[in-house]
């Protein structure tokens, strides 16, 4: 299998904080890949260290095999479209393709101009003066016209309204259809994911919580609910409980299957990837120190 | 195109399984026969927003059943029909279900129990792979 | 690349190319009438004697009091070099960093050093050819106003707003702008940085430097003499300090000097010059006239130096900006 992109221990720092650390990670090709988090997970800060927009502070990150820092060759391999769509407002979408064009060797100039007439976009008019569907819509083109092997999107759709963001995510998947892009995007919008990706990557606190096909991860996780007493205990079938909330009586889990039949005790319901990610995402330390924090009972 | 997908947004039957359906019972329908061409893959990835891989995993799946056949470059065909005579005895059987709802009305059943009583009937008649699609 | 950046900064060109011709439009006309003025009052004549007649006196003066208002316009003209700096370099890089657009250009097919090799040069360029004109006009526009005035153009403020060395200043402030904004990436904070900092180059050298270019000359008078001040030495030369010295060389009036007819006597009473003590005799320190386009081309050298310098620790920076 193709790896597009490899992380191995991968760190970065700004100050005294990591924003990433420990990371590591491995993106087959050919897949649409979820990168989710809340803000200030990390998620930004891994999507520069793989576009080569910064350099690791510990551990290193390769795309295609070769590391993508300062690695300008690499850079025609890689589409990047940034949080909140950065491109100059001065400048209509028509000048942004001839820009592209002396900025690229590998430029598709007729791939972007019919995107860009298919969505209706006004080729004169200065792309500050677009709205931020439109914006965003450039802004894909502009990245797809790379030709690029990866695609990395920074929250593309966080600022879209709900119309913009089905049509960005429908643009985005019929060029994926066409160019077998591998893509890998962040989100903290767990909505459009499921149908989208195929590929799931949680960040949480800079490190990496959960990674995998999401297939596996779906098939590999179980809801389970039952008596409180029954918690206290290993339960049969399950490798580890990511989650559990529990009631005077009830105790409901989110647990990690190891494939063997599950304790019959429980009831057994499938995860969706929106339980699966949220349970990933709770953190009880966090709650824990806060209520600390405030000096009230948690 | 010849047909159209739609998704249900609340159905918990991955995106994949409907597509399978869809053609199904477009089969079983006659909208579809031998020869017809599927919608391109990117075309349904674009008009419903979903991951390519998806299609192509039903498309798959499709074929796996010897319902249809990809040709390479050129798209995906349907190569077998599901219009079967079974189905030409709908209407028959459509009448003897509608007396037996009828009476299990009689006897005081709602409608959910005479669902819930079809449903572990056809868990106990067929099969279990073919169940668990029609869920 | 090239396009990329002419697009990018056509506009500024263009905004700079009126400013200059704008410029151009004033100071021509009113260069043209004072070249007339000059002329009409027989002032190059006068210029050409040793020394001043009556006439060439009220000449002098006329012209003096009908330009000298026009030399103030002139010293406005000082800040230019750090209006470019400001509004040409510090928003170089910084305002690609504060909208995000260094995060679109930076992940195309350009490596970031040339990309700024390429900004940096075309605004290197532009603002030199700007520089250039401006240097060489303001120059010619204010010959006759120094002349006139009697004064030096080598002194401060005069050295400063013509020749050579404006062409350093603009080149300093632009790459002062262009690394303030790397290292503060907004545009406020970078033009503040590019405002405090070339204020204080500029006066630092200026005081500190710039008399040291080269070791000054010494110029001494005695205090009793018939023939007056002889400063002939002293025409066009840059007075750096001067006072008079006692004997043994040791200073006893800063800034002051002396000049004693034979047998005059102080008011004081005693002989004039007696209160400095004996062999007392003025002195001046003076880098002399000729040295004017050597010292143009150590100042303008040494701002040049400092505008590579900071360039080069620019594209450094660049390099490293996420």
């Amino acid at each position: 299998m193709e790896l597009v992109l490899e992380a191995d221990g991968l760190g970065r720092r700004y100050g005294g904080t990591w924003a990433l650390r420990e990371c590591s990670l491995r993106l087959p090709a050919g897949r649409v890949a979820a990168l989710v988090g809340p803000n200030g997970a990390g998620k930004s800060t891994l999507l520069h260290l793989a576009v080569g927009l910064s350099r690791p502070d510990a551990g290193e990150v390769r795309v295609f095999g070769h590391v993508p820092y300062g690695n300008t060759e690499l850079l025609a391999e890689i589409g990047f479209v940034a949080q909140d769509t950065p491109i100059y407002r001065d400048l209509t979408p028509e000048e942004l393709v001839i820009m592209g064009g002396k900025l690229n060797r590998r430029w598709d100039a007729t791939l972007v101009r019919t995107r860009l007439a298919q969505l209706g976009i006004p080729p004169g008019r200065p792309v500050g003066k677009l709205s931020g569907g439109q914006r965003a819509q450039v802004a894909l083109a502009l990245a797809l016209a790379k030709r690029p092997r990866l695609l990395l999107l920074d929250e593309p759709v966080a600022s879209l309204d709900p119309l913009a963001r089905r049509e960005f995510m429908q643009s985005l998947m019929g060029s994926v259809a066409e160019s077998g892009t591998t893509v890998l995007l962040s989100s903290h919008i767990l909505g459009d994911l499921e149908r989208v990706c195929d590929y799931l990557i949680v960040l949480h606190s800079a490190e990496v919580k959960l990674a995998g096909p999401v297939e596996e991860l779906l098939e590999g996780h179980r809801q389970l609910s039952g008596p409180r007493a029954a918690g206290a205990r290993p339960i049969a079938g399950v490798a580890a409980v990511v989650r559990a909330s529990h009631t005077d009586r009830q105790s409901t889990l989110l647990v990690r299957a190891d494939g063997d039949p599950i304790d019959p005790e429980w009831t057994v319901r499938d995860v969706t990837l929106e339980d699966l990610i949220l349970a990933y995402l709770t953190d009880d330390t966090v709650t824990r120190a806060s209520h600390e924090a405030w000096g009230v009972p948690a | 195109m010849l047909i159209e997908f739609v998704l249900d947004g609340r159905s918990k039957v991955n995106t994949y399984v409907q597509l399978v359906q869809q053609v199904k019972q477009a089969l079983r329908v006659g909208l579809l026969a031998p020869g017809d061409q599927l919608p391109k893959v990117r075309e349904v990835a674009q008009s419903l927003a979903i991951n390519p891989n998806t299609v192509l995993k039903a498309y798959r799946e499709l074929e796996i059943e010897g319902l249809a056949e990809g040709r390479p470059g050129v798209g995906t065909f349907i190569t077998a029909s599901l219009h079967r005579e079974a189905l030409v005895n709908q209407a028959e059987l459509r009448a003897e279900l509608v007396d037996w709802v009828r009476r299990a009305q009689a006897v005081g059943l709602t409608a959910e129990e005479v669902t819930a009583l079809v449903a572990t009937t056809m868990r106990a008649t067929f099969p279990a792979s073919v169940t668990k699609e029609s869920a | 690349m090239m396009w990329v950046a002419w697009r990018q900064h056509r506009r500024q060109a263009l905004v700079t190319l009126i400013g200059l011709a704008v410029l151009a439009a004033v100071l021509v006309p009113t260069g043209l009438a004072i070249r007339g003025r000059f002329a009409e009052l027989g002032l190059p004549q006068c210029l050409r004697q040793d020394t001043e007649t009556a006439e060439c006196v009220r000449a002098f003066n006329q012209f003096n009091s009908q330009h000298d208002t026009a030399l103030l316009v002139g010293i406005l003209f000082l800040v230019l070099p750090l209006l470019v700096g400001l509004f040409w370099g510090a928003p170089l890089v910084s305002r690609e960093v504060e909208q995000g657009t260094h995060r679109f250009v930076w992940t195309q097919g350009v490596s970031r050093t040339r990309w700024a090799a390429t900004k940096f040069g075309l605004v290197g360029a532009l603002t030199l050819g700007a520089a250039v004109v401006y240097g060489l006009g303001m120059a010619w526009w204010l010959s006759p106003l120094v002349a006139g005035g009697g004064r030096s153009r080598f002194d401060v403020l005069f050295f400063d707003m013509q020749g050579v060395a404006p062409i350093g200043y603009t080149l300093f402030a632009v790459a002062l702008g262009v690394f303030a904004g790397t290292v503060w990436p907004r545009m406020l904070p970078a033009m503040a940085v590019t405002l405090a900092g070339f204020a204080a180059v500029r006066v630092a050298l200026t005081v500190l430097a710039r008399p040291h270019y080269l070791p000054g000359r010494e110029h001494t008078t005695p205090l009793v003499s018939t023939a007056g001040l002889d400063e002939t030495a002293l025409r066009g030369a840059w007075t750096i300090s001067n006072g008079i010295r006692d004997g043994s060389g040791a200073m006893v009036a800063p800034g002051a000097q002396v000049i004693c007819p034979p047998g005059a006597t102080a008011p004081t009473g005693g002989q004039c010059g007696a209160e400095f003590g004996a062999g007392a005799y003025n002195w001046v320190l003076y880098q002399p006239a000729d040295r004017y386009w050597l010292f143009q081309g150590i100042e303008t050298g040494v701002f040049v130096a400092l505008a590579a310098i900071l360039l080069y620790l620019a594209v450094w920076r660049v390099r490293r900006i996420a």
